[in-house]
């Protein structure tokens, strides 16, 4: 069975998907510190930072529709945490309303606050986006390695990568035999199958990893992950990074 | 005489559940020789294998030596680059990100340097012939291709002992004659752990029987694989090759 829905787009060839990763990192990481502390009164900025993102969006030839996707899923997780905001932050206020003795008052100051962290959040979300689908996940796990990033940090990760999919497979191939078998039945008959499927794949996953384990000790593995990575900046690499930095540095101060 | 590649001594093991693995196993393999281990499922291969380089060690005075080593603490890494173990679902040998960094695995943690490591890669994936595969990940492989790749990612530590475990099961007609060929021309010396008996009559002079954790026959491959009773008995059947 074929996967890819981590980096699905990470095929395409575009000027985006060519730069080095590292580069794509850190230009990521740069971009985030910029949006962060940006004033949240300064609304042009943000609508040129949107600018620039949706500019890389399109030399990276990712569909718009596919970011748009991405990007949505995550929005509901910030707003859970940042709703409540404009009802607490104590200034002007700007509504309210009351049920009954209950009485919610919303203030101009809070909902700047809300405003910030919406905005702020979703040009990141973007970017992280960007930098994900654009870049193979085993390239990008290499560039953190060579950012000397944590060796187990990154271990980790790629052991994700690469076992999410056998995991997957091992599930989908026990629920294709299972509906095989079963026709109708209670629905508490299938909460009790599916509780056995569970224990099964954690009874075989804990079996793989001890093989996996094994495997890596027979080609000499001794707790010590060591990995050749085989990077080379070019210059265009080197461009993309300064014309990014320009670009952000004008909008901070231009923009606001 | 050639020299011996492997003695095993009274080898006994149980797993830390108490199941009995294996029992007083006695066994030679010589310097580039083809050996079959056969046996039905459960019979003790996959543990046996696991003793070669020392993943698992024997109970009591049990005792392995690979070529002039003895399997201690001190010789391990030595005995890890000599003894290259493949394991039968190719899903756990593959646990790198990509083929290359699969195969070079093995090399990097022998300290070779990076070139050393990128040649090693090179001529083990050419050996299989998946050289184009270099740069795909692991998950994309097609089943085939993934068992190739797990025998490459130890011919990349060159080592002098080659061990595969049920390197046919689940193979197509096409790649199982490939893998054959390939067995065929291999110069190391190879233990090939499987049920597959046709396999082991193109490829291997010798075979131990192992039923129960013990070695219950061993000698010339058509002595003992033409011996129907015997196969019958450990719930084995006589190559299609011999009708
Ligand atoms: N991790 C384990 N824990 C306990 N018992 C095991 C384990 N692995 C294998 N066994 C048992 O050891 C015996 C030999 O298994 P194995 O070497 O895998 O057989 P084979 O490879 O010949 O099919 C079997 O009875 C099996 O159930
Ligand atoms: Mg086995």
């Amino acid at each position: 069975m074929k996967h890819a829905y981590i980096d699905e787009y990470s095929d395409i060839d575009s000027y985006i998907h060519r730069l080095d990763p590292r580069i794509k990192i850190i230009s990521l990481f740069a971009f985030i510190l910029f949006v962060i502390f940006t004033r949240p009164t300064s609304f042009i900025a943000f609508a040129l930072y949107g600018v620039l993102i949706a500019v890389l969006f399109l030399l990276s030839k990712i569909p718009p529709g596919f970011i748009l996707k991405r990007s949505l899923v995550i929005i509901p997780f910030v707003l859970m945490v940042a709703i409540f905001i404009p009802f607490f932050k104590k200034g002007e206020i700007a509504g309210g309303y009351s049920f009954g003795t209950l009485k919610l008052t919303v203030t101009y100051d809070g909902l700047m606050i809300l405003w910030n962290i919406l905005v702020k959040a979703y040009l990141c979300i973007l970017s992280m986006i960007l930098l994900i689908t654009s870049t193979k996940l085993s390239n990008l796990l290499k560039a953190l390695e060579k950012l000397k990033f944590p060796s187990v940090f990154v271990i980790i990760l790629s052991f994700m990568y690469r076992y999410i999919f056998v995991v997957q497979d091992e599930l989908m191939k026990m629920k294709q035999a299972k509906e095989a078998r079963t026709t109708g039945g209670s629905r508490w008959f299938h909460v009790k199958v599916l509780a056995n499927m569970i224990g099964v794949l954690f009874m075989r996953t804990y079996e793989r990893g001890e093989n996996v384990y094994f495997a890596m000790c027979s080609r000499g593995f001794n707790g010590k992950i060591k990995i050749i990575t085989g990077f080379e900046l070019k210059m265009k690499d080197f461009c993309f990074m300064l014309i990014i930095m320009s670009i952000l540095t004008v909008i901070r101060i231009f923009g606001s | 005489m050639t020299e011996k590649a492997i003695e095993i001594k009274n080898l006994d093991y149980s797993y830390p559940d108490g199941t009995e693995a294996l029992c007083n196993i006695n066994l030679d393999v010589f310097e580039g020789e083809f050996i079959g281990i056969i046996g039905p499922n459960g019979a003790g291969k996959s543990t046996l294998l696991l003793h070669l380089n020392g993943i698992f060690r024997g109970n009591g005075n049990s005792h392995i030596r690979i070529f002039d080593l003895d399997i201690n603490d001190k010789n391990l890494a030595h005995i890890r680059s000599k003894v290259g173990l493949v394991f039968q679902d190719p899903d756990n040998q593959l646990f790198m990100p990509t083929v290359f960094d699969d195969v070079a695995f093995g090399p990097i943690n022998m300290s070779l340097p990076k070139d050393g490591v990128e040649a090693s890669v090179n001529d083990a994936l050419e050996e299989v012939d998946m050289v184009s595969s270099i740069r795909r990940p692991s998950h994309h492989l097609s089943f085939g291709e993934k068992k190739r790749v797990s025998i490459a990612t130890v011919l990349s530590m060159k080592p002098q002992i080659l061990a595969l475990d049920e390197p046919s099961s689940n193979l197509d007609p096409k790649h199982r004659r490939n893998l054959i060929n390939f067995l065929q021309t291999l110069k190391l010396t190879t233990i090939i752990v499987t049920h597959d008996l046709d396999l082991v009559v193109q490829t291997c002079s010798r075979v131990a029987l192992i039923d129960k954790g013990k070695i219950v026959a061993a000698g010339n491959t058509l002595d003992i694989l033409r011996n129907k009773s015997l196969l019958e008995t450990h719930d084995l059947e006589m190559p299609n090759s011999f009708f």
